[in-house]
């Protein structure tokens, strides 16, 4: 009797810790999918195809990873597509800020981050803003007052009302009292094509982009959008350092899983993030792309969500859009 | 470094056995994916990318643009023999080669395409070659209201495009305009025409409209039996397989336009290979000496168009090249791969990596030959497909259709919205409404708001922005020529008549 207790004392403590044993041990079984809201070529299809390298260069993902496009509705469609992708363990996502905006902006976006379980993020990107060469504004504060002086006057090419590029115009008008035209470009080379041709004034632009420009004489850098200066622009102050204290959500690029991601399996992609994040690999990849490290666990993520995502609706609401949700 | 040196130096490059078979790797590559609908340069080079981190970098961009304008050789395949536009850029060739097929001549017009393509896409490389840097400037020159100016230049065309009637044309080109008009506009973040689907917020793929009216369409409409099934006739003897010296003739006028008009579209980066050819076809449809052969059969119809989409190939490396500005998803994913093996693309990338760049120049006319010498023979083996009967035929265009949209977005919804336009294609081709004013609308419509819509941002809302610039005003008094110039042809017929009948 006292053996049968002790067996079964042992087997309920075993049957106990298994799972335990089990969950931090789940590791993927079979390829993954990664799914980005762009088609091949664009940010995070580039990223997720480059991270997919990275993990088998440095061998820190026993399978193999494939990128699955999910392209249109501006995030709307690789975030219903991850919705659907509820109990599939081998499915994760690729997120930009985008994926915030959209569902704020377009009620036919149904499917939010807080449908989706974030999982890590992954980088910061910085931007800077340019002019020409040739243009007479050496300091973002003399742009603003040229546009003080004249109301409507200069132009500033970018992305879609809901872009980056666009808050940091509307915040800035805010600040300020300031006021310039937006005009947007569906591509990014039609933008700086724009700002080349001398058919806008300004515009804000990846750093690692711009570098080139800047090297060959064709643009100069007024000002970035960072927390502190970017080693390829140790010479161009922040926003706060050239006197504008504003608040703009930083662009991230982050990983998110479907619905209701088993706790075990957020922790196996946590930490093989973590661990991506310190190899030189990484490194290399921040390094030439001028992006910033900006590593987030699934908690603090999440976190970061909710902070961009109270800062993006009034922003919005500035811009004249009309939220719906 | 001068041209001539090099392009010696270039030649040395690509001439080395692990080059030139990058080379006929991509060209091959590309050939099947432009033969292959739905899947496109893009998404191909993607696949590819992680297997040339382990490559010279130049080799494997001497791949990848073989891949890219290899793609535009093939595309012109299923356009001709099934109706289904290998590539968007492929789409203008369905209007003639299709019915070039029908008639028996699928030879010919396969083989004009890759004459075409050769001709056009070597021209392109020279002018890539000899004037890239001045020309980059001259691209930076055109903004949206030049944009504006093209694209209602292009729009004009829809008088040349409609037939019999204008109104059907023109209504044609309304729903077109409209379909161009969904999802989520750039301006506002407002959703327009999605019916409440998420799908629709990025608005509908071209690729899946054009597919779904002339190929499914097509079919559909052939499936009313008229007659006990006549099969396509496939003439014997490899003379009738290729073009004739008269076609050739023809066709002196269309490769100048498609290599010239194709290449000058190519440099800008807010236009296309898509809009390249329709434009293309268009011009040579209006300069024709008998247009009213287009849309029926003119082989003029399959040189121009396949002659653009190659030498904008060409012409789109240029802001590539020379400003680190891609116009294209496919250029997009080249200056991907080149920051990625380490390059930087940018203004000064051509003079501190000549040997990629004289390299990929001198891949790009092996490439083209190559390619020449790959698809002539291939025009036979296709022109065969020709020889299945309905049967088997119908059911394989619609398999193709199916498969190719597909591929493009694994999304069930784009498949429902094949059968969609393939009913609406159906109903056009029963009321007599032609088809090619509406995919006209739906290719330029979109380009042609965001270019108006810019252009009035950027004056406060003026619109003498538009007739105030040279060139934009240039290209709105062609557009108005376009426009009057049938008109008074029409007025002069009349007056014509008149006078015949006074006499008689």
């Amino acid at each position: 009797m006292r053996h049968a207790r002790l067996a079964l004392a042992v087997w309920l403590a075993a049957a106990l810790a298994l799972p335990g044993l089990a969950a931090a041990e789940w590791k993927p079984t079979k390829p993954i999918e990664v799914v980005v809201h762009t088609g091949p070529g664009g940010g995070n299809d580039v990223l997720a195809r480059s991270i997919a390298q990275m993990l088998e260069k440095e061998k820190l993902l026993p399978v193999r990873m494939n990128v699955v496009n999910k392209p249109g509705g501006n995030g709307a469609v690789a975030a219903a597509y991850l919705k659907e992708k509820e109990g599939d363990t081998h499915t994760i996502g690729l997120i930009t800020s985008v994926w915030i905006a959209t569902p704020l902006v377009s009620k036919e976006a149904t499917v939010t981050l807080k449908d989706l379980t974030p999982i890590a993020r992954l980088m910061l990107e910085p931007a800077v803003f340019v002019v020409r060469s040739d243009s007479p504004y050496k300091t973002l504060r003399e742009f603003i007052e040229a546009a003080k002086a004249h109301p409507g006057q200069l132009k500033q090419s970018g992305g879609s009302l809901t872009s980056r590029d666009n808050l940091a115009h509307q915040t800035l008008q805010q600040a300020t009292g300031a006021k310039w035209a937006f005009v947007s470009f569906p591509g990014g080379g039609e933008r700086v094509a724009a700002l080349l041709g001398g058919h806008v004034d300004m515009m804000i632009i990846e750093p690692q982009e711009a570098g080139e420009h800047i090297r060959a004489g064709k643009m100069r850098a007024l000002a970035q959008i960072s927390d502190h200066r970017l080693p390829g622009y140790a010479n161009v102050p922040t926003l706060k350092e050239a006197g504008f204290d504003v608040s703009l959500a930083p662009q991230i690029r982050g990983a998110v899983a479907p619905p209701n991601e088993p706790k075990e399996v957020i922790a196996y992609w946590e930490g093989l993030f973590a661990r991506l994040v310190q190899t030189p690999s990484w490194k290399k990849y921040l390094a030439d792309n001028q992006v910033e490290e900006g590593y987030q666990n699934a908690a603090d993520f999440t976190r970061s969500i909710a902070t961009i995502e109270a800062e993006l609706r009034p922003q919005l609401q500035q811009a004249g859009v009309k939220l719906a949700r | 470094m001068d041209i001539f040196s090099g392009l010696m130096h270039g030649f040395a490059v690509a001439l080395t056995p692990g080059n030139l078979g990058m080379c006929v790797v991509g060209v091959l590559l590309g050939t099947i994916v432009g033969v292959l609908p739905g899947l496109g340069p893009p998404a191909t080079i993607a696949m590819l990318l992680p297997l040339t981190f382990r490559m010279d970098p130049t080799g494997a961009m001497i791949m990848l643009a073989g891949i890219y304008y290899g793609a535009k050789y093939g595309g012109s395949t299923t356009s001709i023999l099934l109706n289904i536009p290998g590539e968007s850029a492929s789409a203008a060739t369905c209007f003639d080669g299709y019915q070039l097929a029908r008639k028996g001549r699928a030879g010919p017009a396969l083989g004009m395409a890759a004459i075409a393509s050769f001709i056009a896409g070597t021209f392109g490389v020279v002018a890539l070659m000899l004037v890239a840097p001045p020309l980059a400037k001259v691209s930076l020159a055109f903004s949206s209201p030049e944009y504006f100016g093209l694209m209602a230049m292009g729009l004009a065309m829809v008088v040349l495009l409609s037939g019999h009637s204008l109104v059907k044309g023109l209504l044609s080109m309304l729903l077109g305009l409209w379909v161009a008009g969904m999802g989520t506009d750039l301006f506002s973040a407002t959703s327009r025409f999605t019916f409440g689907r998420a799908e629709l917020l990025g608005g509908i793929d071209f690729v899946v409209v054009a597919i779904g009216i002339f190929a499914v369409g097509e079919v559909m409409a052939n499936l009313e039996p008229t007659e006990p099934g006549a099969m396509l006739p496939v003439p014997k003897g490899l003379r009738n397989l290729m073009p004739t010296w008269q076609d050739m003739k023809d066709c002196r006028f269309a490769f100048l336009n498609g290599s010239v008009l194709g290449f000058i579209v190519g440099i800008l980066p807010g236009a296309g290979s898509t809009i390249a050819s329709f434009l293309s076809y268009g011009i040579e449809k209006a300069v024709s000496k008998h247009p009213e052969e287009f849309g029926k059969g003119a082989i003029e119809g399959v040189a121009a168009p396949e002659g653009a989409n190659n030498a904008e190939t060409a012409g789109a490396l240029v802001p590539l090249l020379t400003l680190g500005i891609p116009g294209s998803g496919t250029t997009a994913m080249l200056l991907a791969a080149l920051v990625l093996w380490g390059f930087k693309p940018g203004p000064l990338f051509i003079d501190e990596s000549p040997a990629l760049f004289w390299g990929l120049v001198a891949s790009m006319y092996i490439g083209n030959v190559l390619l020449l010498l790959l698809n002539l023979p291939l025009v036979g083996v296709f022109a065969q497909l020709l020889k299945l009967p309905h049967y088997a035929m119908y059911p394989l265009i619609l398999g193709v259709s199916i498969v190719g949209v597909y591929s493009n977005s694994s999304s069930v919804f784009d498949l429902g919205l094949l059968t969609l336009f393939g009913l609406v294609g159906y109903a056009m081709r029963k009321l007599d409404f032609p088809t090619a004013p509406m995919i006209l609308g739906l290719v330029l419509g979109d380009n042609m708001e965001k270019a108006l819509r810019q252009s009035l941002m950027m004056s406060q809302g003026d619109l003498s922005i538009l007739v105030s610039r040279p060139i934009s005003a240039g290209l709105l008094g062609v557009a108005v020529l376009l426009l009057v110039v049938p008109l008074f042809k029409r007025v002069n017929a009349t007056r014509v008549q008149i006078i015949d009948q006074a006499e008689g």
